[in-house]
């Protein structure tokens, strides 16, 4: 492979951090955010705009960590990889925390939904939902897009989603979160 | 009952609970593999500790600088638990202390504030 046409497409794409989210694992997790951290700190990134992309990298990484994990209890196939990445956007100033990975059709009927409606709502209507689901303590131990897309929601400016059928019961799962750095 | 510190690490705060000067202090990023677990020392000691062995006064210093959603709601509980004891009498002074260039950290503490309005729950600049 050649490894300068991976740099240049990285390059172009403003990618800042890269990671591989196979297996993700706790350390693996901390340790990526905190190279991220001093990835901000060189960049001069301001320190709302910094917490809000580790929160929100965090929070996908560590989404993805608990649903590859849930899946290798299950019975089944499984296809681990994924993806997390940092990417700045020099037209506006933003930068973007991306993520990429396979998900169950039943999964994707839960997920699509929610994210639809939270990316309908405008910001004050993420923080009151995102109260409420807090208060009620429905979500406490209910993994996928319960508080966790609402926390991240309430951390960006926007955020984009799609789904592309790999088969009939697999979905590639892409989720974007930009973030103004203002 | 005996103090309880756990030191910090790069993914949970510095915990610091101290009955002699009724403290309770958490210090740094939160965002635990299993959150309810990691704060479960914690819950049980504040729970002993306003079972009769509080101080008249109790300080509690929260200075969070970021964290999951699951730390989101522990951290609602806890609030919920400190609301609780107060109502029965205790009485509790909450500082959430934040860094002004920080706004999700001040919009966090906003909303605790909000969502506790019994508890004497101060935002104050670091």
């Amino acid at each position: 492979m050649d490894i300068t046409k991976l740099e240049d497409f990285l390059d172009d794409s403003g990618v800042v951090f890269l990671s591989y989210g196979g297996r993700l694992s706790q350390d693996l997790i901390s340790n990526m955010t905190e190279a991220l951290e001093q990835e901000a700190e060189k960049n001069n990134v301001s320190l709302s705009a910094s917490t809000n992309i580790f929160t929100i990298f965090v929070e996908l990484s560590q989404n993805m960590m608990n649903y590859s994990k849930c899946k290798s209890e299950c019975k089944g196939s499984f296809d681990p990889k994924g993806l997390v990445l940092v990417g700045y956007n020099k037209e506006d100033n933003s930068y973007y925390v991306l993520s990429r990975n396979i998900l169950d059709s039943v999964d994707k009927d839960k997920i699509s939904p929610k994210l639809t409606e939270i990316k309908s709502m405008n910001r004050d209507e993420v923080k009151k939902k995102y109260r409420e689901l807090r208060r009620s303590g429905l979500d406490k131990h209910n993994q996928g897009a319960g508080i966790g897309f609402l926390e991240i929601a309430k951390r960006c400016d926007n955020i984009d989603f799609k789904f592309t059928n790999l088969n009939e019961n697999k979905y590639q799962f892409m989720f974007q979160a930009n973030i103004i750095n203002k | 009952m005996e103090n309880l510190i756990i030191d910090e690490t790069v993914y949970t705060p510095r915990i610091n609970l101290d009955i002699e000067n009724g403290l309770i202090e958490l210090v740094g990023k939160s965002y635990p593999e299993n959150t309810f677990e990691f704060y479960k020392p914690m819950m049980d000691w504040v729970e002993s500790y306003f079972s009769g062995n509080e101080q008249a006064k109790t300080i509690i210093n929260f200075e969070i600088i970021y964290f999951n959603s699951s730390s989101s709601k522990l951290f609602f509980d806890f609030f919920d638990l400190i609301e609780e004891v107060t109502e029965k009498g205790k009485y509790v002074e909450i500082n959430w202390i934040y860094d002004p260039d920080n706004d999700s950290a001040l919009e966090a503490g906003e909303d605790f504030k909000e969502d506790f309005v019994k508890l004497n729950f101060k935002l104050v600049e670091k």
